[in-house]
């Protein structure tokens, strides 16, 4: 076989597995698209799984639109709200690791990467106490301290190692012009670091966005519920509505699938950062 | 991998410039608590959300706790009580041999089958770089609505695995996944290596772009072939983007909760149940808040060994900071 020859089926080949790989990859996100058109009967029960149904229906939609918006804003202000908390605690934070030389830096990035380890369950075991006594249980305040527990040690780590890369000339000649700590931080820093700062604001969204273990321990549903509990609820110990819960799952897949459109630079740039989630 | 910033040592060059009216004494003073200000939000934020949880999750673990003892926040000394009572417990510790056989089984899973996709990826063909961010897809959705999901796949009956493997001849009957104690494990690990595949391709992927390509044909020119030039080229070049992966794979899989709720409820029969579904089943389905700290503990204890490797792969960001 010629070598140009071999670099055609070798391509081929490789085209071919890229594709096997993606359908299985995938298929699950198709499925729940479809399943959310089909009607209950159709998914719980029934004699066989159709891949390409041939009935349809809207009711999921009109449903879960009618019934399940107040949700969605609830995980809106969620998310949003991690991000904004992320960003405000950890910014400034990154800012000053970054720029000033602390007897204990080593101490304050050793534990926020110790942090990035603790697991979820154990914050949810004891902040649902401490929350009992401060009457946080419930409320938007206390869900959202604990959503930004998955991406404040993430973000002032990301943020840090993107202002030690930035020029050193940037700080100094601030400084020359006489701008204070605050101004050069506002400034300077901030407008040059927009990437980064983009980059966790979205890992700190959709952390927010996707969180569940918090929903489920600190909230009773009775104040607010985000769309993951909402799920869980359709689909837990005591019911079985695919339909519906299908069409709620597109408006829980929706703004990854969105952001992962419009900022897929911004996500990659996350990930191989070497980005902890959940 | 963490990038590396160009850190070398920078003389203070604000130092000792522009004397003002303030003495110099005590513009010192204010410039390093003027540094401080900007840390003060995170190191509170640690200490409430971090800090204070592990240390009071300790607490806990030794106290006798009831559901009345909700509103104080200490509880009588149970002494050494929880954890006897916890870790003999049957449930328990199969959580937590089950915990062990499910992090290691999915990181090999996840480590294989991402490394082929990555080295698939390298492979130059059309519609490269569509499929590559297509692949990230799985690893950003909410992994609650991941068990669901794969909860409705795995179904008994009119499930998607099952028809599948009914058309292709492979089982006459659908197989309980949901049902079956064994087969449970099975439907969660697969869905667990299903998030974590994306996150391996994409970190091993970049690391392969990474292996110099003289390197590469040297090794052709030298008589190696393709299974040599894996083994004995590229693994070795990326072997500490892979001792990254396999810290995080761990840190992240050895606490997955949202994914078993989703999927089974650590059911059925338990045979599902890991360390942080076992604990949150101790504290907010017994109301055990002691049982299930010294739960979280084992899980604590387990998760920290990761903590010196983490801290030693990210040992050059501890240093740094201009001035």
């Amino acid at each position: 076989m010629s070598a140009a020859a071999r670099r055609r089926l070798v391509t081929v080949a490789a085209s071919v597995a890229a594709v096997a790989a993606l359908v299985v990859l995938l298929f699950p996100l198709y499925a729940v698209f479809v399943a959310s058109f089909e009607t209950n009967s159709q998914l719980f029960g029934a004699s066989h799984y159709s891949f390409f149904p041939s009935e349809f229906t809207l009711s999921n939609y009109r449903v879960v639109l009618s019934q399940q918006g107040s949700h969605v804003l609830s995980s809106l202000i969620v998310a949003v709200g991690t991000a904004v908390l992320t960003l405000a605690v950890a910014v400034p934070a990154a800012h000053a690791l970054a720029r000033f030389r602390f007897r204990v830096t080593a101490v304050l990035v050793g534990s926020l990467l110790v942090a990035q380890i603790l697991p979820s369950i154990v914050i949810a075991n004891t902040l649902f106490l401490v929350y009992h006594r401060l009457h946080l249980l419930n409320s938007y305040p206390g869900l959202i301290i604990a959503d930004a527990s998955y991406a404040v040690p993430f973000g002032i780590l990301v943020l840090r190692a993107f202002m030690l890369a930035l020029p050193a000339d940037v700080l100094s000649a601030a400084r020359v012009d006489g701008a204070t700590e605050w101004r050069a931080f506002t400034r300077i820093v901030l407008p040059m670091s927009r990437s980064a700062v983009i980059t966790v604001a979205l890992f700190a969204f959709l952390n927010g966005w996707g969180d569940f273990i918090f929903a489920l321990t600190m909230l009773n549903g009775n104040t607010f519920e985000p769309v993951t509990l909402s799920i869980y609820t359709y689909i837990g110990e005591f019911s079985q509505n695919w339909g519906e819960a299908m069409a709620l799952a597109v408006f829980a897949v929706l703004p990854a699938a969105m952001l992962l459109i419009a900022a897929q630079r911004y996500i990659a740039a996350g990930l191989t950062v070497g980005s902890v989630k959940g | 991998m963490t990038p590396v910033a160009a850190r070398a040592r920078r003389p203070d060059q604000a130092g000792g410039r522009a004397a003002s009216a303030v003495p110099p004494g005590r513009r010192v003073r204010l410039h390093v608590a003027a540094r401080w200000v900007f840390l003060v939000p995170a190191v509170g934020y640690v200490v409430f959300a971090f800090a204070v949880p592990v240390v009071y999750n300790l607490v806990l673990s030794f106290e006798e706790t009831s559901p009345a003892t909700i509103s104080h926040l200490t509880a009588p000394f149970a002494g050494l009580a929880n954890y006897r009572a916890t870790l003999g417990d049957a449930v328990a510790q199969s959580a937590v041999v089950r915990t062990f056989s499910f992090t290691v089984l999915s990181l090999v899973f996840q480590f294989v089958i991402g490394f082929a996709l990555a080295l698939l990826f390298n492979v130059r063909f059309p519609l490269r770089r569509f499929a590559r961010s297509l692949i990230l897809v799985p690893w950003l959705l909410p992994l609650l609505v991941t068990g669901v999901i794969f909860k409705f796949l795995f179904q008994l009956q009119a499930g998607a695995v099952n028809q599948v493997l009914q058309d292709l001849h492979l089982v006459a009957q659908p197989v309980g996944f949901e049902v079956s104690p064994g087969w449970a494990y099975l439907t969660v690990l697969v869905t667990n290596v299903w998030i974590g595949v994306p996150f391996f391709t994409v970190l091993l992927y970049s690391a392969l772009q990474d292996v110099p390509v003289e390197l590469m044909e040297a090794a052709r020119i030298d008589g190696a072939g393709a299974w040599q030039r894996l083994t004995r080229v590229t693994l070795p070049v990326i072997r500490p983007v892979i001792e990254v992966v396999f810290v995080l794979g761990f840190v992240f899989t050895v606490k997955v909760f949202d994914v078993v709720i989703g999927l089974t409820q650590g059911g059925p029969a338990n045979s599902t149940q890991l360390i942080a579904t076992w604990a949150y089943n101790l504290s907010f389905q017994q109301f055990d808040y002691g049982a299930g700290a010294a739960m979280n503990t084992v899980l604590l204890v387990i998760a920290l060994f990761a903590a010196p490797l983490y801290i030693w792969l990210n040992r050059d960001s501890l240093r740094g900071g201009l001035a």
